[in-house]
Order: structure tokens, then sequence, then C-alpha cells
């Protein structure tokens, strides 16, 4: 396999678990409706798989900066305040 | 002058805004150090609505209206349009009713059965009502009658309660208080019919007053059926006026707030992201930060999975 071709493959892979974490996420919101507690519990742990994925991706493809890990850290706090606004 | 202003304000906003050479080609918005004040800003805001709500209710509050005869009207609705009779409103399941709300407050738990191991079938029979078939169904924290109907409705469990052909009396008591540190208004709805028409040899107490108190909380619902031996005898349906319910209305709804805030909050951040995304996609620029459009995707699915919070839940 070519270089092209395996970063091609690895955004590829990193991109479908993404898709898999957010529409994963999402349809537990819509399943666990009504139950505000683990709608609450939903979001805290979609935002901490985004900042794995966050990391582990960009480990991969050999991008990891501390600065990207605060990013993430930060995006995903930003994601749990906003939830625990709306759910107030 | 005027000009000049303009023009600094237009600077700012870009800096702000839009990523370049003297931002570090990243937005200023979009530097940890904002997104570290947005997180601080927003938390200070919730711990501010919390504390105004509990030191000043009547200003920061949750609207509140559900009131007796809209549930028994909305009920009798969904009723009617599958055919079915009309349940006539009961005193004694009312009490029932409220006894039950009053038990949940007092020994803080939102479940059926009480800690104790009280039943919903205890409540119905020791406030005088004699049944051969009887029914709970339970709501809390919705804003309106019509919101709690709705919500049953949509509840296979709680439908079939309010859709059995078999009940003929229908008792309601709707409850503002704390539930469990929070909040709560709770709404207790008892089915039943009744062994006999005579009327039960309890003292029926509180007759004319209003089944609704007020204790200020959140809805819940509670959905529960049962089939019993046919006891004695049945609290034959009083025809009092039969009105009551919880109307809040305070200054400012913290449901409206608190969506408004953060929907114009998320908005804004992803607007700056996809300017980002695209200054950076149109000149070719590599950076070492995070992927901006994954990003843009996390706050969506964030903010659209926080569409279906309510308040309101049912049992």
């Amino acid at each position: 396999m070519s270089v092209k071709k395996k970063i091609q493959h690895t955004i590829l892979l990193h991109n479908a678990v993404l898709l898999c974490i957010l529409l994963g996420g999402l349809s537990t919101f819509f399943m666990a409706s009504g139950n505000k507690p683990l709608q609450i519990y939903t979001g805290l742990v979609l935002a901490v798989s985004y900042v794995a994925w966050g990391i582990i991706s960009h480990a991969m493809d050999g991008s990891l900066h501390r600065n990207i890990v605060i990013e993430y850290v930060l995006i995903g706090a930003i994601a749990c305040v906003v939830l625990v606004t709306i759910a107030l | 002058m005027r000009y000049d202003g303009c023009m600094k304000l237009g600077s700012l906003l870009y800096h702000y805004l839009v990523p370049h050479e003297h931002n570090n080609h990243r937005a200023r918005a979009l530097h940890h150090e904002s997104l570290f004040a947005y997180v601080l800003l927003l938390v200070i805001f919730n711990l501010s609505i919390t504390r105004i709500h509990k030191q000043a209710p009547d200003i920061l509050g949750y609207a509140t209206d559900i009131r007796i005869e809209k549930l028994l009207e909305a009920t009798n609705t969904k009723r009617q349009e599958q055919g079915l009779g009309q349940l006539s409103l009961n005193q004694t399941l009312s009490q029932a009713a409220q006894n039950k709300a009053a038990d949940m407050f007092a020994n803080g738990y939102w479940a059926h059965n009480s800690p104790q191991g009280k039943t919903p079938w205890d409540f119905i029979l020791s406030a005088g009502y004699r049944y051969s078939l009887a029914g709970e169904n339970l709501a809390k924290n919705f804003d309106t009658s019509a919101a709690v109907v709705d919500a049953w409705m949509a509840s296979p469990t709680h439908r079939d309660n309010i859709l059995k052909g078999g009940y003929t009396e229908v008792g309601f008591a709707i409850v503002n208080g704390v539930l469990l540190g929070e909040e709560t208004t709770l709404v207790v709805q008892m089915f039943g019919t009744g062994t006999s028409n005579e009327r039960a040899q309890i003292p029926q107490v509180q007759a004319k007053e209003p089944i609704a108190v007020q204790v200020p909380q959140q809805p819940a619902a509670l959905a529960m059926e049962a089939s019993a031996p046919a006891a004695a005898r049945v609290a034959k349906t009083q025809n009092l006026p039969f009105v009551g319910g919880v109307h809040i209305a305070p200054l400012v709804d913290i449901p409206a707030v608190t969506h408004q805030v953060a929907y114009m909050f998320v908005g804004l951040i992803v607007g700056v992201l996809a300017v980002d995304a695209f200054v950076v996609w149109r000149k070719r620029l590599v950076r070492l930060t995070g992927h901006t459009i994954a990003h843009i995707l996390f706050l969506f699915v964030m903010i659209a999975g926080s569409l279906s919070i309510t308040r309101g839940s049912l049992l």
C-alpha cells in the first residue's frame, strides 16, 4: 500500500470512528428521552469519548501536542457546561 | 472620529473572529484563554441562576400552569377519541392521590411504592375507596396540563391506564414542593372502578378542600395498574365543585433564559469555527490545532441531543 493510500485509509478510519461516537451518542440521547439524569450522563460520556478520539486521532497521525490536548479538553468542557445549562 | 471608531471595532472583530497573521492564524475567540473564559462564564451563569432562583423564585423560576379541571378534560378527550366513556372526578380518589403526593414529599421518594412498602392501592383503600380495578399515573416537572397528558399518552403503560375501558372514575393531585432536593411539581392521577355505588363509611374530611397544594418542585409520571378482588364499598362520586392546581408565573422563566443563552453561545462558537475552517481551507494554511470540522459536528450533536432534554419525567 502506498503512503498516500495508507494516510487516506487512516483518515477514513478516524472519521468512521468519530461518526460512530457521534451517532451512538445522539441515538442514546433520544432513547433516554424523559430521563434527564441519564441524558446528562450520556452527554458527559459523549464529551469524554470525543476528547479521547481527538487525542488518539492526533497521536496516530503524529500531530499530537499539548495545545491540541488542551483544545479538545476545553471544547469538551464547553459542551458539558452548555448541556448542564440547558438541563437546568 | 466616528469613522475611526467603526474602524477600530471592525479591526477588533476581525482579530477576534477571523484567523490571520496577527492572531497566529487562529481567531482570538478560539484561543485557549478564550475557550477557558467561556467555560468559566457559563459556570458562573449557571450558579447565578440557581442562587437567584433559591433566593427569589418569584423573579426567576419555573413557569407552571397545571390544573385539575384541564387534566380531567384532556384525559376525557383522549378517551372520547377512542370511543370510551368519560371518567367522573371522584373526591375520594383525589384525596388518595393527595395523600400519595404528600407521602412522596415527606419520605423523599419518586416511585410507585414507598420505601416503607406502601403501594398505590394502600393509599386508595385508606382514603376510603373500595375498588374492583384501580390504576395510577405519576408525572413530575411538566409546565402545562396538556404537556402532562401528552407525555402520558406517549408512554405505552401510562396510555394504557388512560385508555382502559374498565375505569369509571379518576382523582388528581397536583402538588408543588421540594422532592429529593429539587423543586418539583408532582401530578398524581388515580383511576378506579368502585365495587358498588354506596358511599364508604369513612369520613370524607377534605371533601370541600382543593386537592392541589403549593409546595415548590417538578413533574413526574408513574403508571401502574392493578386488578384487585372486590373490596367492600366504594366512595360515591362527589358532585362538589372541584378545582385546583399549581399556577406559578415568575417574572423570568428559567428554561427560556437558559435555552436562549446556551443556543446563542453555541451558535457563536460554531460560527467562528466555521469561519476558521473556511479561511484555513481557502488559504491552505497548515496549523497545529484540533480538527475544526470535528469540533463543529460534536457541538451540533450535543445541541441536538440536548433538545430532547425535558424537565418533565414519567416513572
